[in-house]
Formats: C-alpha cells, structure tokens, sequence
C-alpha cells in the first residue's frame, strides 16, 4: 500500500547555487570558442545544439534511472528497435502511426526493465545489457542485417528537419523533455518517490511505498524520453537502422555523471543533466572540428566520466574536512 | 547433503543446464550430437572461458568489469603488433597490457572507491578509443609473424594446443581462488568486507588484486582471439563482457559477492558456447541467436536471485547487500 502522503523527502532537488558542471561547460565553451577552428558560427553552434538535442532528451530518460539508483544500458539498441519497427510497419500504416509503434517498442522494452529491476529485484546492470543483448538482435534479425530505407515523406522528416518559428523541432523537443522531466522530478508525487526509492529501497518498502511499482514507473517513463529520442533519431535517418546509435546508453550516461548526478542514485537536477549533456555534445564537436580521429571522443569521454566522478567525490570530502576544521 | 544446503547447489546448475542443452539440440539438430561437433565446441570455448574466469573474480568482491571486452581487444591488438615487431612469443605481451589495464580499474575501484561499473565504463570507452587509435580507426592488423591456425586448430589429445594453455590458466586461476591466500581473501572480502579489515587484511588492495586477475585473463583472452583469427582485431569484443558476465554468474558466481568456483565457471562458459553452436546448427539466425543471449543473461539474474532468495529462507527477496554499490 502506498501512503497519501509523504512527509520527507531526502533531498528535494533544489540548487541553492549552479551546479559546478555549469562553470566547467562554460570554460569549456570559451576554450572551444578561442582555440577550434569554425567552433563559433551559427551554423556550427545550431548544430552542436540540433545533436545534442537528442542526446539530452535520452540523458533525461537516463537521469530518471539514475536517480532510482540504477543504470540503463538499452537505450541505443531500443533506439534501433524503434527505427526498424517504424520503417517497417510505416508502408502499411502511415507515417504517424509508424513512428507510435517505434516509439511503443522502446517504452515496452522500458516497462520489462523496470518489471525485471523493480519486482524481481534483479540489478539493473545485468538486466539492462540482457535486453540491450536482445533488442539488437531483435533489430538486426527483423531487417536481417541490413539498412532498410523509409519512402520519403514530409511528415516523416518534419521530427528531425522541421522547424517551428524558426527553432529546430528537435530543440524545441529537448526544451520541452527537460520541462517534463523538472515538474515530474520537483513538483510531481511520482518524482519524489523516485527520489526516495532510489536514495533508499528499503527504507522506501519499510516506509509502506511500493516500490517495485515507483521502479517500473521509472524504467518505463525513461523508455517514454527515449522514444522521443528515437523518434528523432529514425526521422533524421530516414531509414530503419539495426545498429542506430550503439554509443547512445554510455553518451548518456556520461552526460548525466560529467553535470554531477551521482549513480548511486537519490539525488540530481535537471539542470546538471543540461550542462552535462552541453558538455558532451561540445567535447564530440570539437574533435570532429579538430580532425582528430573520432576514436577519440570514447578516450575523451572515458576520461571525462572518471574524471567528473572522482572530482565530485573528492569535493564532497575537502568541503566536508574544511567544515570540521572551522 | 550438507554441502548443498549450505548454497553450493549453485554450482550444480550450470552443469545442469549443458545437460538439459544438450538434449534439446540433440533434437533439434541432427549434426549437434557428433565427436566432430563436440570437439568444435570444445576448440571455441577458450576465449570466452578466460574473461568468464576473470570476470568471476571481479564480480566475487561485488563488483562487475564491463570493460573485458574492450580490454581483450585491445591487448590483443598490441599483442600482435609487437609480435609482428619482435617475434612470435611477443603476442604474450598482451598479458601486461591486459593486467594494466586492470590495475586501472583495481585502483579506481579499490584504492579511490569509484562504483565498480563508472570506473570499468570510463576504462571501457577509454581503451575502446584506444583501440581504434592504435590502429588507425579500427583497421584489423593481420599477423605475420608466424602461422598460429595449428596451434589454435588442430587437436592433440583432443583439444588444440592453445585450448590446453587456457585449460592450464584456468587450472592456475583455481588454484589462485581456493588455495592461494589472495584468492582465499577476495572470497572473504565479497562475503564480509568488516571482516577482512579485522583479521588484518587490506580491502583496498585484495580488491584491486581481484580486478588485476580480471584484466590478465582478458588480456590471455586478448591474445587467444588473435591467435585464433591470425589478426589483431580492434572492434572485436563487443558483446563479450556481456557474454562472460553471464557465463560467470550462470557458473554459480553469486552477484552478491563471496561465491564462486572456477570450475563452475568454466562449465558456464561452455553452456553459453553449447546455446551458440546449438542454435547455429539448428539454422536459426545469428540475430536471434544473440537474442537468446540477451534471455541467458537475464535468466542468469533471475537463478542468482532466485538461489539466494530459496537458500537463505528469506521471506522477503530485498536485502540490504546490495550489489550494485
């Protein structure tokens, strides 16, 4: 049974002041700005911006997961799923329905994560790279393989390639997912239960919550951010994709751990997600701009997460001891 | 019955399992049940046998290694390079390679305490992008050194020479486990961490030790890849830390730490080789073999939970041990 009320909440997710990703991502920005060459045009900027667009709509998903305490590795392969599903079932049924199926696929996939991690208290790691393993293979035995190409349709591209009022559809989706996702997290009963659930499982179950029922709300409301992405990601494509975005789980992740969401759960911000997914996106534009081998955006990225993590712990320490020492 | 009740029947079930394999593709494939068959089988394990081994070390104190497919190929890689460079027997050389790579991740785990599976993500991009930089994105680099197809191929005494070094290191990780104090001492330190700290041991440094055995194996594995492929192969790999963390934990490997046998490991790793080689036999597609991976993996949870929650009488499956730190 679920209580009417929740009395507590370990850490509301309030910032009394920026988070530290913000200072490190405008460093970042200036630094881009002076040293790499073509970083600051308009139409370089729109485009870190259009692609890290759908990057910060998953991470948004991922931070739901992360905040429960968990971590979800089947994002890129759901991604995948969807675009196969949507480019195949889109000659039969439309465009628009197509898209809904696709995006169906990955909010099932989240709804048996979250089943599986909440109710039969698997970890989460297993469980995510078991139907990563699954939704890939799913993707790839559907289109045995190969690529397959959408027919061309205007209300097909208008996701990846529409604008309203001159802004990019997909930016005005990522505004909107980091809305969603900050009334769901700081005003909304469910959020606050995630936080809970997530900070502590079972003083959450002592406390009379459901939560295996909070957990699979969370996993499958995930897999809702993520099939936006999808949605974006297959539009932009125009094809149905078996190995569409395989980096998109450890992008998001980083994302999340780089603004300063701890991964053992209970606590963050939207806004930490923002600068951190901000971040990301500019370390990946830039060594495409340096002509760097883009093999170095995973060092770069592997670095930055152990880097992001260790200086977050730390901090945590020194401000702790310089407090004890006062 | 004694031994049993006190959890080893958990060991029993990857045994279990190949058994009950064995009987389905014996009826559905016709070619499944032959000497030739069992002996390629028997050819194929190895790798995935060396990162299951060395995965159950990592995954033994509570953690996971999710870079041990990366990790392999990158050793791998630079192993052949230097063998193409100073000989043969330099592709050992992606031993060293392997275990520095899991001294970094046994120092961000145990000595700087970073969550097992952030500090083996970071490490995991890192030498996936090192490996396609080593290369020049992602190149296969073809061994010339010296032919290594007999040496991973043709059977003596019924298994490829190479199939008996990895039986040998196998053996060596037994040993290592049940009989050496470091192994005695990571099994404690899975099972009550408190208590390692009070009969004098050092948590920080047996839990470092634990992921250092994890990269070596992956490293062998590394090596064993490119000697079996004749190349170097970057991009290989993905999918195998998958892969091992199944075989290690369907081998009896409690994800809760404090639990594990090599042997059984080893048997798990074949089980996941039998589905393979099993479904490939029956005609099923290669996709769908991997989704039948994606359920072994998640079925591997499910007996882990399921173990624990029927042999600790538990009326309640929520426990505070977590292993996800």
């Amino acid at each position: 049974m679920m209580s009417k009320r929740v009395p507590f909440a370990p850490s509301l997710p309030r910032l009394s002041r920026p988070p530290a990703a913000a200072l490190v991502c405008l460093g970042l920005f200036l630094l881009c700005c002076l040293l790499v060459p073509r970083f600051a045009t308009y139409g370089n900027l729109e485009n870190v911006l259009r692609v890290g667009a759908i990057l910060c709509i998953v991470a948004c998903g991922q931070a739901i997961v992360i905040i429960l305490g968990g971590i979800e590795f089947s994002f890129g392969a759901s991604a995948a799923l969807a675009s196969v599903v949507t480019v195949m079932v889109l000659p039969a049924v439309g465009p628009v329905a197509g898209l809904v199926a696709g995006a169906a696929s990955v909010i099932g996939i989240g709804l048996v994560n979250g089943w599986l991690v909440g109710r039969m208290v698997l970890p989460p790691v297993i469980v995510t790279l078991g139907t990563l393993m699954m939704a890939s293979g799913a993707a790839s035995w559907l289109v045995g393989g190969l690529p397959l190409d959408a027919p061309p349709s205007a209300v097909f591209s208008w996701p990846a390639r529409g604008r309203v009022l001159g802004v990019p559809v997909p930016i005005l989706a990522a505004v909107l997912a980091c809305t969603v996702l900050h009334v769901l997290l700081a005003h909304g009963r469910i959020g606050r239960l995630w936080y809970h659930v997530g900070a502590n499982p079972l003083a959450a179950r002592l406390a009379g919550l459901d939560a295996a029922r909070i957990t699979l709300l969370g996993y499958a409301t995930a897999g809702a951010f993520c099939a936006v992405g999808a949605i974006i990601l297959t539009s932009r494509v125009a094809s149905g994709q078996p190995a569409l975005a395989p980096n998109l789980p450890f992008e998001t992740i980083a994302a999340c751990a780089i603004g300063g969401l701890p991964l053992a759960g209970g606590r963050g911000h939207v806004l930490q997600v923002v600068f951190g997914v901000l971040i990301v996106a500019m370390l990946n534009n830039a060594v495409v701009l340096i002509n760097l081998p883009v093999a170095w955006q995973l060092v770069l990225l592997g670095l930055a997460v152990l880097a992001a993590v260790g200086l977050q712990r730390d901090w945590a320490v020194l401000k702790r001891l310089a407090g004890r020492s006062r | 019955m004694t031994r049993l009740s006190d959890g080893s029947v958990r060991f029993l079930v990857a045994p279990a399992s190949i058994l009950a394999a064995l009987a389905l593709f014996g009826i559905a494939a016709p070619d499944f049940l032959t000497p030739d068959n069992g002996f390629s089988i028997a050819s194929q394990i190895w790798v995935l046998a060396l990162l299951a081994v060395g995965q159950m070390f990592a995954i033994a104190v509570r953690g996971f290694d999710i870079s041990v497919g990366a990790v392999a190929a990158l050793s791998g890689t630079l192993g052949v390079m230097a063998a193409n460079a100073l000989g043969l027997p330099a592709l050992l050389l992606a031993l060293p390679v392997g275990l520095a790579c899991g001294t970094v991740n046994g120092w961000l785990v145990g000595h700087a305490r970073f969550q097992p599976i952030v500090a083996t993500l970071g490490t995991l991009l890192a030498v996936k992008g090192l490996a396609l930089l080593v290369t020049g994105d992602g190149q296969a680099v073809p061994l010339t050194a010296g032919d290594t197809a007999g040496l991973a191929f043709d059977a003596v005494l019924g298994l490829p020479p190479l199939g008996w070094i990895a039986l040998g290191c196998i053996a060596a990780a037994h040993v290592v486990l049940r009989h050496l104090v470091v192994g005695r001492r990571i099994l404690m330190l899975g099972s009550n961490p408190e208590a390692v700290g009070l009969v004098g041991g050092r948590p920080a440094r047996i839990e470092m030790s634990a992921y250092q055995l994890c990269g070596a194996f992956a490293g062998l594995a590394g090596a064993l890849m490119a000697a079996r492929a004749g190349a170097g192969l970057p991009t290989e790999g993905a999918g195998m830390e998958l892969q091992s963390i199944a075989a290690a934990v369907i081998g009896g490997t409690a994800l809760a730490g404090g639990r594990a046998q090599v042997w059984a490991v080893l048997a798990g790793a074949s089980f996941v080789q039998v589905v393979l080689t099993g479904l490939n036999l029956s005609g099923v597609s290669p996709f769908f073999a991997q989704i039948a991976v994606g359920a072994v993996i998640i079925a591997s949870g499910l007996m882990d939970t399921g173990l624990r929650f029927l042999l600790s009488g538990l009326s309640n499956p929520f426990q505070p041990k977590g292993t996800f730190r």
